[in-house]
């Protein structure tokens, strides 16, 4: 332990590791709030199974991973999305149906594959930052920021179809586009960050800063940046972590998120209990209870 | 031309009819309730009309547009069967209320000032402006119904579509809402009321229909309670398809 910390970040990997890591920190939950919202907090998990199958497909076919992943899982949103809105298969059958399907196509495909280096595999499943390349952090950080700036602008259109399907239908909106525009981001930012988090904990940047923050915030704007910047910090500090301790960065950066999420949560029940005392609004009094009580003790 | 014109409109769930029929039209600036018990349809015949649910038969047009091809939906301020406002994130009661302005802006464009002031304006008809930035699952259920009506009035609507909106709602909730839509009628709203009890909202309506069965059995004034609590029929006449307690102040009349 002679390296101070700053130290680590003469090395090249550290850089791009970092700056790869702190990305999808921030652009992760930017897309997670919509999904909260929409309780479909596991289709990140389902997604990243099924881009098991797309790793799978990039070694058989020499492809680049990232980019076979990527279209696999935009496919199979498309598809799950299809599924939710014309079938009677509902949310959660369709995410089970991922689970299963994308894991037995990614064993099935890397067993044919054998040949091809299943090794690799654990750097998609665990996430390998450090072995990324300039080429492949510039590809996260546009991305990203396609990402990022898609979500602010389009915040309030898809925090409405997403707190109220029905009521954002008869006001005319756009659903059914938007539902598969927050899909089709989802699948994008679950294959670019496979490299930073690994497939099998990709979820977690996306609800941890969200769940975690929300127990704070009274807004949903408030929600979305105080997340983003939680994400930030959380993935930062978790590449740091994992660069002193030599451990893949996904279980620093999840652990760190976890641990965030439980003492927060600590904190604001000892939070909620001081404010109940004396509260930002009054609730409703003096109500008449409707009913007559017997006069009298009978 | 009226606002909303229903025609032999039939909606069936799996194969079972749950509205039959139904005749309804609404004519500009008119209040109109649906009524019926537990399980007529009435709110199955006003999810068809907000597009919510498949007709299997018959015709809706919308400000004399067809269903279909009606796009103005931002016209028609919609009141959902309550659900409550609160969701998995919070939501303060006015980013709640914006939703309403959303059909008004292009997409991806900051709100404008009309936007705005739809907003507070509507939350303060409501009686909300001082809970504005309050988180929505921090009001109680009669606040957050009224969150949800100020959503409803934030779209400027020409018609306003409301499923229950006083289920579970206390007296003072009832009464501003009374107040509300009175004030919208005055000022030329159709109005379009999904109830089964009379209240402070039904004495400022022109017309009740009403439905038994997924039928209109009564197209006309509004009914008087003293009259039909009194009646012999009312008691049993339709079933509590939901299973509610008898003691339950609904309107089913014959």
């Amino acid at each position: 332990m002679n390296l101070g910390l700053l130290d680590y970040f003469q090395f090249e990997f550290m850089q791009r590791a970092l700056i790869s890591a702190l990305v999808v920190g921030l652009c992760a939950p930017a897309v997670g709030v919509f999904l909260v919202q929409k309780r479909l907090a596991l289709i990140g998990d389902g997604l990243g199974h099924i881009a098991l199958t797309g790793v799978a497909i990039g070694f058989i076919t020499g492809a680049a991973p990232m980019w076979t992943t990527l279209a696999v899982t935009v496919a199979a949103s498309i598809v799950m999305e299809i599924l939710r809105s014309h079938s009677k298969t509902s949310g959660d059958v369709a995410l089970a149906m991922m689970f299963y399907g994308g894991i037995a196509g990614g064993v099935y495909l890397t067993g044919i594959a054998s040949d091809k280096g299943v090794a690799n595999l654990q750097q998609y499943l665990f996430g390998s930052l450090l072995t990324a390349g300039w080429d492949e952090v510039w590809t996260i950080a546009i991305g990203g920021a396609i990402v990022a700036v898609l979500m602010l602008v389009l915040r309030p259109w898809l925090a409405a179809i997403c707190a109220d399907e029905q009521y954002a239908r008869v006001s005319g909106l756009p659903v059914a586009a938007l539902n598969l525009l927050l899909l089709i981001t989802t699948a994008v930012v679950v294959s670019v960050s496979m490299r930073a988090v690994g497939l099998l904990l990709v979820s977690a940047l996306l609800v941890i800063p969200v769940v975690t923050v929300q127990q704070f915030t009274r807004s949903f704007k408030a929600t979305m940046f105080a997340a983003m910047a939680a994400g930030f910090l959380i993935a930062g500090a978790g590449v740091l972590a994992s660069a002193v301790k030599d451990v893949p960065p996904g279980s620093t950066i999840v652990l760190i998120g976890v641990a965030v999420f439980v003492a927060t949560a600590v904190l604001a029940a000892v939070v909620r209990r001081v404010r109940r005392v004396r509260r930002g609004h009054l609730p409703p009094e003096g109500e008449p209870l409707e009913v007559e009580l017997p006069a009298g003790n009978a | 031309m009226p606002v909303l014109n229903v025609r032999g409109a039939t909606v069936s769930y799996g194969g079972r009819a749950v509205v039959r029929g139904v005749d309804l039209a609404v004519e500009p600036g008119e209040a109109v309730a649906l009524m019926g018990a537990n399980g007529s349809g009435k709110s199955t015949l006003i999810k068809a009309v907000a597009g919510l649910v498949p007709l299997a038969g018959g015709s809706i047009e919308l400000f004399g547009a067809p269903q279909k091809r009606f796009r103005a939906w931002k016209r028609i301020g919609y009141v959902p069967q309550r659900t409550g406002a609160a969701s998995g994130v919070p939501s303060t009661a006015a980013e709640v209320v914006s939703q309403g302005r959303l059909a008004h802006r292009f997409l991806g464009m900051p709100p404008r000032r009309a936007d705005r002031d739809a907003v507070s304006r509507s939350l303060a008809e409501v009686g909300l402006a001082d809970h504005a930035h309050c988180s929505v699952d921090t009001l109680s259920g009669g606040q957050q119904q009224r969150v949800l009506i100020a959503r409803a009035l934030a779209t400027d609507p020409d018609l306003l579509i409301m499923d229950e909106p006083t289920v579970g709602v206390d007296a003072e909730t009832q009464a501003a809402l009374a107040r509300v839509v009175s004030d919208r009628i005055d000022a030329g709203c159709a109005v379009l009321l999904v109830t089964h009890e009379l209240g402070p909202l039904t004495d400022r309506l022109d017309r009740a229909v009403v439905l038994a069965d997924g039928k209109v059995v009564h197209d006309g004034a509004p009914p008087r309670p003293v009259g039909e609590h009194a009646d012999p029929h009312h008691e049993h006449a339709h079933p509590h398809a939901n299973g509610d307690s008898a003691d339950e102040p609904f309107w089913g009349g014959k």
